[in-house]
């Protein structure tokens, strides 16, 4: 058993050192890498299945492979585990990852850099899933970092286009901040429990520290007018590390811009997986966050405000990839709302639908920018829906889903979510998510009706339909899309039940009333949103404005530019640091740092310079030279030295 | 019986002569010669010596200076002959293109 968990992350790893060394044929290297992430889904659902025989408090399985770290009392074993919570991430890694991997070498058919890709796409799946199966926050750091470095190369991959290298290099950047504050809380956590360990290892041994949460209980740290808990301070380090990763108000930015990147690398690593890891993170380390009922509240009201911020600015997009990207920062938010609100296995439950449908949507998405030859301006597509009927009906479904209606996966999930904001009393937060779903239903139909309803705008293509290596993938997450849901209905809670052992949460009661009100609202606002899409779409020209501008007026101006949180950065932060650059450019380089260098040469040369005259080339004057240091030692000799 | 110190005397005169020879001649033939001088005084100086304290080892290394001055003019006048196929000259002033 524990062979099989270590399987999981090996075999895509297989798989990237074959791309890397061997492969150099782009069939063989799709095949291969899709062969290698399929394998490790099969493993998984194996694994699944000897973890669900067993009874349900033992179920944990841990595998220590050496000892990674040993420096005196900091001992960091290189050591993953296997339960619940890590068993449906990685179903969900695994399988939304070979679908996407299977869609892309039709995708990336006749690129020069195939095989490359491959590689970095197997490469993340291996550190993705060494993000979810890490038993210490190290390991897991390594896998968080793993993903960030894929995510840049993958951003970054046309980098003969320079806003792909730009956009790489700022979700870099922008991660880095997460980064540090996610270093600072291991810090932390090691000073005050001694161990990075989650659990302990095997049968007797060291407890880890989500087994000793109660240790730090009523302890303060800071000054003594300001002393703040323990438990607020790491777990407030953890939330900063989670908003960086799974982009949350204020470190979202990175995300839209990420779509500089290949389609299917949007829907595995910028939808469902990587952007995930942060709401994992929290989920995981759930005691802690807990612990600290101020942190909670931070959590919930960040994952809100994102989600209503994001929520506006998917609206008024005309990139059919932006719109999806702010989908998915909103999205994130109702996950990281739940996390606060104490409701893991919503969060869980909602990050998993949303990984199959918001896959499905970048897939067909790029099905559609495949078709139609590169484009991905909403106001030059228009009436596809005859000329890509797959691409149509999927990307529909996945619409439906992610509006949340009845009984597709997203209504289920997000329903939870609502439900518990009720439920427990958060009445804002549920105002806020409630109107944000209603938004979400509003741009998804606008959507739908802008890239498949009407005529065509832009005569200068012909859409096709994508070959079937790629529209076999969606059909397949279509019908996860449709019947996601049933893994947590409200009657059954199967996913309750399975997390219980991890998450120890009892299932919630389900809400008819909410469930009546959202599917009305959702239906009512997809259609609304479809049809001013609609009947306005001769008012729509390439370049031109959104049809409710006029009523609107500059509102929609910050909503396309999310609150012009791009442009405050870039004020602040961003101006600063290219006015010092250039200062080091311009001024610092050459006058300082060559000044310096120029200068210990120019000393010595002009110093070799005036003793060159000593070599006159004469060799009676090296001869009398000679003669004369001779006869000095000599005398020292005779008369000094004696 | 001449005494030792006539010997080492005129010893240092020839080696002076010849110290002179070196620093003050351009021509590189005297040069040689002067070389020679000096080392036939050092030579001079050694069997005057050997003769005082009766002993051998310095007779000895006479014949080795012998020897080496006999190899160094071989190599020296080599090196004189090829300069002069170059330079059409003897005058060492004339050869000074490593100067800095």
């Amino acid at each position: 058993m524990e062979l099989l968990i270590w399987l999981i992350p090996l075999l895509p790893f297989i798989g990237f050192l074959l791309n890397v060394f061997v492969i150099r044929r782009e069939r063989t290297a799709g095949l291969v890498a899709s062969g290698m992430v399929a394998a490790a889904f099969v493993v998984t659902l194996i694994a699944v299945g000897v973890l669900a025989s067993m009874p349900p408090e033992e179920r944990r399985i841990v595998s220590t492979a050496w000892e990674w770290i040993n420096t005196g009392s900091f001992q960091v074993p290189f050591a993953i585990m296997f339960d619940p919570l890590t068993a449906v991430m990685a179903l969900l890694i695994t399988g939304v990852g070979a679908l996407i991997h299977v869609y892309s070498i039709g995708y990336m058919h006749g690129d020069p850099r195939v095989v490359r890709y491959f590689a970095y796409l197997n490469l993340f799946v291996t550190m993705m899933l060494f993000l979810v199966m890490a038993n210490n926050l190290l390991l897991l750091f390594l896998g968080w970092e793993g993903v960030g470095l894929c995510s840049f190369l993958l951003i970054g991959f046309w980098f003969e286009r320079k806003t792909a290298g730009e956009a790489a290099v700022k979700a870099f950047v922008v991660n880095r901040i997460g980064d540090a504050a996610f270093i600072l809380a291991m810090l932390a956590i090691f000073t005050y429990f001694g161990t990075l360990n989650f659990y302990s290892e095997g049968e007797g041994g060291a407890l880890g520290f989500l087994e000793r949460v109660g240790d730090i209980a009523g302890l303060r740290v800071g000054p003594n007018w300001q002393p703040i808990f323990v438990s607020t301070a790491i777990s407030f380090l953890l939330l900063i590390g989670a908003t960086g990763k799974s982009a949350q108000f204020p470190l979202f930015v990175w995300l839209p811009d990420a779509m500089a990147g290949p389609t299917p690398v949007s829907a595995l690593i910028h939808a469902a997986t990587m952007v995930t890891g942060g709401v994992y993170l929290m989920a995981r380390t759930e005691p802690l966050f807990v612990a600290s009922f101020t942190t909670q509240g931070w959590v919930t009201w960040i994952g809100a405000l994102t989600a209503l911020m994001a929520g506006t600015a998917a609206m008024a997009q005309w990139d059919i990839k932006r719109v999806l990207a702010y989908s998915t920062v909103s999205q994130l938010g109702f996950m990281v709302a739940a996390c606060g609100m104490g409701a893991y296995v919503a969060a869980i439950f909602h990050l998993l639908t949303h990984g199959i449908f918001k896959a499905l949507l970048f897939l067909a998405a790029g099905s559609v920018i495949h078709g139609t030859h590169d484009t991905q301006d909403m106001r030059r597509m228009g009436g596809l829906k005859d000329a890509m009927p797959v691409t149509f009906r999927t990307y529909l479904i996945g619409a439906l889903a992610l509006a949340g209606i009845f009984p597709l996966a997203g209504f289920w999930s997000k329903d939870e979510i609502l439900a518990h904001a009720v439920g427990h009393g958060h009445t804002p937060i549920f105002i806020i998510l409630f109107i944000t779903s209603l938004f979400t239903a509003f741009y998804m139909g606008r959507q739908v009706a802008l890239i498949f309803f009407g005529t065509q705008r832009d005569p200068s293509y012909h859409p096709h339909e994508s070959p079937q290596v790629m529209t076999v993938p969606l059909i397949v997450l279509a019908v996860g899309a449709i019947i996601g849901g049933a893994i947590n209905l409200p009657v059954l809670h199967w996913l309750t039940d399975w997390l219980e052992p991890v998450l120890h949460e009892q299932a919630g009661e389900f809400n008819l009333w909410l469930a009546l009100i959202a599917t009305i609202g959702a239906v009512g606002m997809g259609y609304l949103g479809w049809w001013i899409y609609t009947t306005n779409a001769a008012k729509i020209k390439i370049g031109g404005k959104d049809p409710i501008y006029r009523y609107s007026g500059d509102i929609w101006e910050g909503m396309a530019e999310a609150w012009y949180l791009d442009r405050l950065y870039q004020r602040t932060v961003v101006a600063g640091f290219e006015r010092l650059s250039d200062f080091l450019a311009r001024v610092f380089d050459p006058q300082g740092v060559d000044g310096l260098v120029m200068g210990v040469g120019r000393f010595f040369g002009g110093l070799a310079n005036s003793l060159r005259a000593v070599q006159t080339g004469y060799v009676r004057t090296y001869a009398l030279v000679f003669t004369v240091g001779v006869l000095l030692v000599i005398g020292f000799m005779l008369w000094i030295a004696r | 019986m001449v005494p030792t110190s006539y010997y080492v005397l005129l010893s240092a005169i020839l080696f002076t002569i010849g110290v002179l020879g070196v620093l003050l001649r351009r021509n590189a033939i005297v040069i040689f010669m002067a070389v020679e001088l000096m080392l036939n005084a050092a030579n001079l100086a050694l069997v005057a010596f050997a003769r005082e304290r009766l002993g051998v080892e310095a007779q000895v290394i006479v014949f080795f200076v012998i020897t080496v001055a006999a190899a160094e003019v071989a190599v020296g006048l080599a090196l004189l002959v090829a300069i002069f196929r170059t330079k059409r000259t003897a005058d060492v002033d004339e050869v000074s293109t490593l100067k800095g």
